[in-house]
């Protein structure tokens, strides 16, 4: 199995403090060989014109379309066949079509991750695989979490720590589930004082911590060159606030959202001249959330593996 | 090994994440402190509502070698052998110095209940109804304007309440419990304050009644504080229930005058409907012939508080006094090159200047300027060890002054209905939002003068800090691109002339 742009979308949401949005399998089976390495670039954008107040989808005409761009570039390495090392760090724009507060652009946090196979064996027409991946991400850049919606990140120190179980039929199909543990630290802002359902004198928002879900069905096509999914993923905040009406979202709210995709690879393994070579592209929609945008997203990339 | 990797990295990433997590601090960090002074001639000093120390009349109290007084303070000993950790932590909350406690609890409602309106579905406005505050939008609206004037009222009511209570412990010079009894051992620093009335029953009735009516929704909240409070002298062992008694009859009838002041000052009346706003835009565009709009969508009819300029002042004679000259008109060389300057930062805004825009913003959600600056009073009056009459006086002066500068600069807002920058420069947009009211002066300015100029008066030595801050919270809202330096540096100055109508008066009345 030769292809890793999937350690990418893993990192992705070991780095994406809001949680993988942009990330369409955030978690797979997949190994790099060892000495292997993959360099990746992708390019994501997506916009919502309603969001959760707490539970409430709303409008807001002073926001109007809200819209992001991603660029993530990435990197993964096979330490062992069986460990491997990820890191990326993303370039993000916000902007919006209403009112007059000015979008936020920057590097965002990045992100490090080791991944391990601690299981794989045949089992009846097909095969188990169990994976591990442990990672943390930081700001990189001086961006301002408290500046909602336009934000590019929650500014925090975040460790994740995420169990992957795949069952794959021998012809190409399966089914994966993937679970994760997110801590977030604190969000150093600029103001000591802050409402949190009560007074906060601290220039530091607690960032609740999260849990991640993942699940996906899908398929493997043409001797193993063209991958089709289709993939459900939430995050789920443990705990935090409520944005108040009207009022502007803080990091130390509760952002929850839920959302369905279909992500689809293609690998050029006949073509000599561009071995190595592997494309990507994928959608997703948000279909439930807490305190987030309703965020319709399509993405696209390319990955470029090689061994040492 | 592979399982030693994970485990490796994901320790190191926890003790990483978490190594520098701050304890947040949801209220000021003090406890109970021995004062600097005691003021025993606080009696005689002038209040702002009263006649003078005496006007309110409480019992003669009891001699502490009667029955009653005796029985009393069994009472208070059964209570202090006996008590839960929620009351000792009721103790250590209130400390000896509860005026800090009671403006922390005022600026929380002011965060609390400061967020603006939002459309209707069919982009129409609904304002608060004090009539009917718990139906949406609630009542109040805790804007800057609406919190300057709650801090007043909430400040006077303790500062007139404690002059009172001053003026009656050194007439009646009735002892401590721990004095009259030398086995109580009370929980805060000792002191030779006579304890009739009590002090602290004073500032919870006081603050209890002047916030339940600025905070009609956080009635019965607001009640369980003050019978805590109350309740916490005894546990405390500083006060007897008729010392408590005698304080809370003084802080119901201090907060009855100052709320008949309140009910009338013109306050009901500063959100006007939009007849009367527009024709207040009118005479603005006929006299100078620009005016400000509401950018936001929905428009907004009806600009916040048009007529809060017109509100009573507590110590301006009249509000035209101190109204500045005009601003340059749009389009004027001067404009020019204020609104480039604006284009300039925002072009290429330093993390330095994003963060003085942030620190100062004091936006929707917060406890606004004003509460803003009683929060750095509070620490100032907790290093200078300030007691509660004192502390009071400071915040009456403080917030008179604040809210005096905010009525001055309301009149200033509307009478020249000046465009905001957003309005004014094609295309402009900023890091913070623009509020619902024209742009000159910068209420940041004003206020901050007003309170700087105050706080330069009580603590000579924090004068230079306090102005330079003034002048960076004025600065904020250039960097933050929703005002002109026009805007700022008048406000300074109009702030700095308001404020010496306060001044004037704290200087002649007997505490210096």
């Amino acid at each position: 199995m030769k292809n890793h742009f999937q350690y990418i979308l893993v990192l992705a949401v070991l780095l994406s403090q809001l949680g993988a949005v942009f990330a369409q399998t955030p978690s797979d089976d997949l190994m790099m060989k060892k000495r292997e390495i993959c360099l990746a670039a992708s390019y994501e954008t997506g916009s919502w014109n309603q969001y959760w107040e707490g539970t409430r989808l709303r409008e807001n005409a002073n926001i109007g379309t809200f819209s992001r761009e991603i660029i993530m570039p990435m990197f993964a390495y096979g330490i062992t066949d069986k460990i491997n090392l990820l890191a990326g760090v993303p370039y993000i724009a916000t902007d919006a079509t209403g009112g007059q507060l000015v979008g936020a652009k920057g590097l965002q946090d990045l992100g490090i991750a080791v991944k391990a196979e601690l299981f794989n064996r045949q089992v009846g027409p097909g095969k188990v695989s169990f994976l591990t991946t442990a990672g943390f991400s930081f700001p990189v850049s001086n961006y301002l979490s408290d500046y909602m919606p336009f934000s590019i990140g929650l500014k925090t120190r975040e460790v994740t720590l995420r169990g992957i179980l795949q069952y794959r039929f021998d012809n190409g199909i399966y089914a994966r589930g993937a679970f994760a543990h997110l801590w977030r630290g604190q969000s150093k802002v600029e103001r000591d004082y802050y409402y949190n359902n009560g007074s906060y004198y601290s220039e530091w928002m607690d960032v609740p911590n999260a849990l991640n879900y993942h699940g996906a069905v899908g398929v493997w096509l043409f001797n193993n060159s063209l991958k089709l999914e289709a993939n459900y993923m939430a995050v789920h905040c443990l705990s935090g606030d409520d944005i108040r009406i009207y009022n502007a979202p803080q990091p130390t709210n509760k952002m929850s959202f839920d959302q369905v995709g279909f992500f689809g690879q293609y690998y050029f393994k006949g073509i000599k001249a561009i071995q190595g070579l592997g494309i990507l592209a994928y959608y997703s929609k948000v279909i439930d959330g807490r305190n987030m945008g309703k965020f319709q997203s399509v993405g696209a990339g390319v990955t470029y593996q090689f061994k040492l | 090994m592979k399982n030693k990797w994970i485990r490796l990295i994901f320790a190191f990433g926890l003790v990483y994440a978490f190594s520098c997590e701050k304890e947040l601090l949801t209220r000021a960090d003090y406890a109970d402190y021995t004062f600097a002074s005691l003021d025993e001639k606080g009696g005689s000093w002038k209040p702002i509502l009263l006649s003078g120390g005496n006007q309110i009349s409480i019992p003669t109290p009891k001699d502490v070698s009667s029955d009653d007084y005796k029985n009393e303070l069994a009472a208070l000993k059964t209570a202090m052998a006996n008590l839960t950790n929620d009351q000792k932590k009721a103790i250590e909350y209130w400390t000896n110095n509860p005026v800090l406690r009671w403006n922390e609890i005022a600026l929380e409602l002011a965060a609390k209940y400061n967020i603006i309106p939002q459309p209707n579905a069919d982009g129409t406005y609904t304002l608060p109804d004090p009539a009917n505050p718990s139906k949406y939008p609630q009542f109040p609206f805790a804007h800057p304007a609406y919190t300057s004037r709650a801090l007043a009222y909430l400040s006077v009511a303790q500062f007139d309440g404690l002059v009172s209570a001053w003026h009656y412990k050194y007439t009646y010079n009735r002892k401590a419990p721990s004095d009259v009894d030398n086995s109580i051992i009370p929980a805060y620093a000792k002191t030779s304050l006579p304890a009739y009335p009590a002090d602290g029953a004073v500032v919870a009735a006081a603050s209890r009644d002047i916030l339940t009516a600025m905070f009609p929704l956080e009635k019965e909240y607001l009640a369980a504080k003050a019978t805590e409070h109350m309740s916490s002298l005894t546990w405390a062992g500083v006060n007897v229930k008729s010392d408590i008694d005698a304080g809370s009859t003084i802080g119901v009838e201090v907060a009855k005058v100052a709320l008949a002041r309140a009910r009338t000052d013109g306050m009901s009346k500063a959100q006007t409907p939009k007849p009367i706003s527009d024709s207040i835009k009118t005479a603005a565009f006929k006299r100078y012939g620009w005016q400000w709009d509401n950018m936001e969508s929905p428009v907004r009819p009806v600009g916040l508080a048009p007529l809060f300029g017109k509100v009573k002042m507590w110590n301006v004679p009249n509000v035209e006094v101190v109204r500045p000259g005009p601003p340059p008109a749009p389009g004027s060389a001067e404009f020019n090159t204020a609104a480039k300057e604006l284009q300039d930062i925002a072009k290429k805004i330093t993390p330095e200047q994003r963060k003085i825009a942030n620190w100062w913003s004091d936006g929707l959600g917060t406890y606004t300027p004003p509460g803003h600056w009683n929060r750095y009073v509070k620490d100032l009056l907790i290093e200078y060890k300030f007691n509660p009459l004192r502390s009071a006086r400071t915040f009456a002066y403080l917030n008179m002054a604040v809210m005096d500068a905010g009525v001055s600069c309301w009149d200033t807002k509307y009478y020249y209905h000046y465009p905001r920058p957003i309005q004014a420069i094609p295309g402009f947009k900023t890091i913070l939002g623009t509020p619902n009211f024209p742009a000159y002066t910068s209420g940041h300015s004003t206020f901050s003068a007003a309170a700087s100029e105050v706080v330069a008066y009580v603590f000579p030595n924090e004068a230079q800090k306090a102005r330079a801050w003034a002048d960076e919270a004025a600065e904020s809202r250039i960097l933050g691109g929703i005002h002109y330096r026009f805007d700022a540096e008048v406000g300074i100055t109009q702030g700095k002339n308001v404020a010496q109508y306060s001044l004037n008066r704290a200087k002649q009345d007997g505490a210096e």
